[in-house]
């Protein structure tokens, strides 16, 4: 065969490619690693091998606390993502009205924004007129940096959709209940399971909105991570980010057996 | 019974105006074609009939009940789109049982009872439990056609029902949505742009034009007496010949552009002066015999398309495409005599 392309070009390229693979799962492996380790502080590479400190999490309040925090909080956003963002996106991509481009960029905005301020906003609003930061100043953060991606997945199945669909329906005597039940939500399900992947997995990784929202009360996972590694950093913080990777990669697994990777992400 | 009654619809997008005053009956048992170049409003009319579009002004009346203000869910019809618009997540048998369920006719039982008995009528009945995406697209013209008939529709509308198929395809279809008429018996209409289509299947052909009716009539009327240009155009292109109509004696004859003159039929509308003709171009044969129009010309060039011979033949002064089953005679041969039947020879409108 002749090649298409200059042998030395392909070798970068290999190179570029190795490096960057490189770059995105050694830190992981070497989280995984210390997670490992037998020694009280967080060094790497770990003097000996243990499973001593995914012990010591489990038997730890304060991190189940949080754990168990997070992931409420993360369930509670997926559902309040979809519920809202699915017919955002229904009503997007079907109907034509004044200002639906305008409406289209907010509600895609907090993808391009930086969180930072939405969160400095919400505490000032969640302190003066609320009681300060709370779970539910959470869930609402949560929910709207996370209903853009539901947004964007959903709309993307949709845009793949026969357009006589909706129309074919009616002449086959489907009232309006009835299409956006039988037809028109069936067709969004795999954009809300790769939305509630994603809405999932950010809520569940967020550190910036949960750092202006932290309370004594409501202190998520990342939060708990943070301020251990900040004042007493040892090999449980570790322990924890493996647990994390391996929840992620179970969700992986599991959306790609039931859609298929491709369609998802 | 008249099975549809379309009154005096007219439609407007905007400045264009897509139809204008259309009437049109259709007798219960009828298969017609709307046939006419795209924007001729042949599709608008299909939605309007189906309920999809309102008319601006003019009604449309279904099994003589008026249904213009009626929506297209209570309308009782069936539409089978270009693109079939199979519901991609239902197997083929729940696709097919969709509309009974909708209109909840029947036990769940009898629906998919019905749906079965549909699929065996189009042959996919061993397909049943397939999604649409595992279909090739023959198989899922046939499941959109199967679930047009379950419902015993008032009017079953077909969307350029063979567009979408290539060209074997194409002819086993349009056996088949013949043979389903045929047998079902239900009153169809169908939009298509395809004169082979729409001569094919259709008992009444409407040619449309502009958002008018341009000719309607049995699919041999319209094709060997059209009475526009466009329509002698529009199917299957035809010769369209000048002559100058002269009397002579009791009857009318055409003169060529070089002086030539062939006998016309006598027909009321005939006048002297010149006047467009048309001549199907498997009319004139080279084999002509004493009782035809007869005239002497050269063949100038030949195509052997299969079974058919194409011939570019110069005569009196015009050119003129013959047809003929024969292979292929002699190219440039002078003095070929060619003939067609008097009345083969349609005069047009004025």
């Amino acid at each position: 065969m002749i090649a298409a392309t200059p042998r030395w070009v392909m070798a970068l390229a290999t190179t570029f490619l190795v490096a960057v693979a490189a770059f995105m799962l050694v830190p992981l492996f070497v989280v995984v690693a210390s997670s490992l380790s037998s020694s009280a502080f967080l060094v790497f590479p770990p003097p000996g091998l243990s499973f001593r400190w995914y012990g010591e999490i489990l038997g730890s309040e304060a991190y189940l606390r949080a754990g168990w925090t997070s992931l409420k909080l993360a369930m509670v956003t997926v559902v309040l993502a979809l519920a809202l963002g699915t017919p955002a996106a229904i009503a997007l991509s079907r109907f034509r009205f004044a200002g639906r481009a305008t409406i289209a960029s907010i509600f895609l905005s907090p993808l391009i924004l930086p969180s930072l301020i939405f969160a400095i906003g919400l505490l000032i609003i969640f302190s003066r007129y609320a009681t300060g930061p709370s779970f539910t100043g959470l869930v609402i953060g949560h929910t709207v940096i996370t209903m853009p991606y539901v947004i964007r997945t959903v709309s993307a199945n949709l845009a793949d959709i026969d357009p006589n669909l909706d129309e074919a329906a009616r002449v086959m005597g489907a009232r309006w209940w009835q299409r956006y039940w039988l037809v028109i939500l069936p067709q969004c399900k795999t954009g809300m399971a790769a939305g509630a992947f994603f809405a999932f997995n950010i809520s569940f990784d967020d550190a910036v909105i949960a750092l202006f929202m932290r309370a004594p009360s409501v202190e998520t996972l990342p939060m708990r991570i943070y301020s251990t590694l900040e004042f007493s950093p040892d090999p449980s913080v570790a322990a924890v980010s493996s647990v994390m990777i391996l929840m992620t990669m179970v969700l992986v697994v599991m959306l790609s057996r039931v859609f298929g990777l491709s369609k998802v992400v | 019974m008249q099975k549809l009654s379309v009154r005096s619809v007219t439609k407007r997008f905007g400045e264009l105006s897509v139809l204008d005053q259309f009437d049109l009956q259709v007798d219960d048992g009828e298969f017609v074609a709307l046939l006419g170049p795209s924007g001729c409003g042949k599709s608008t009319l299909l939605r309007i009939i189906a309920g999809l579009e309102r008319p601006d002004s003019g009604s449309v009346h279904i099994a003589d009940k008026p249904v213009t203000d009626i929506a297209p869910e209570r309308r009782n019809i069936a539409l089978m789109f270009q693109s079939y618009a199979l519901l991609p997540h239902m197997t083929v048998v729940e696709n097919v049982r969709f509309p009974l369920r909708m209109r909840a006719r029947y036990s769940r039982s009898e629906q998919l009872e019905k749906a079965r008995e549909a699929l065996d009528l189009v042959k996919l009945e061993h397909l049943a439990g397939r999604y649409p995406r595992q279909l090739s697209g023959g198989q899922q013209q046939r499941v959109a056609l199967a679930r047009s008939v379950v419902s015993e529709p008032n009017l079953l509308l077909l969307d350029e029902p063979l567009s979408n198929l290539d060209a074997r395809l194409r002819e086993t279809m349009q056996v088949e949505l013949k043979r389903l008429h045929e047998r079902l018996g239900l009153t169809t209409i169908f939009v298509t742009h395809d004169q082979e289509e729409a001569l094919g299947l259709a008992d009444r052909v409407i040619l449309m034009n502009k958002g008018r009716i341009e000719q309607a009539g049995t699919p041999e009327e319209i094709y060997r007496r059209p009475r526009t240009v466009f329509a002698a155009d529009f199917l299957g292109g035809a010769n369209i010949v000048e002559l100058e109509v002269v009397k002579s004696g009791r009857s009318w004859k055409g003169k060529f552009p070089d002086g030539t003159t062939v006998p016309l039929t006598n027909s009321p509308d005939l006048e002297a002066g010149p006047r467009s003709f048309v001549l199907r171009k498997e009319a004139i044969t080279f084999q002509p015999v004493n009782s035809m129009a007869v005239i002497n010309g050269s063949i100038e060039t030949q195509n052997y398309l299969g079974g058919q011979t194409r011939s570019l033949v110069q005569a009196c002064g015009v050119d003129l495409i013959v047809v003929t089953d024969s292979e292929k005679t002699e190219i440039g041969r002078r003095n070929t005599r060619i003939g067609w039947r008097v009345e083969e020879l349609v005069p047009l409108e004025l």
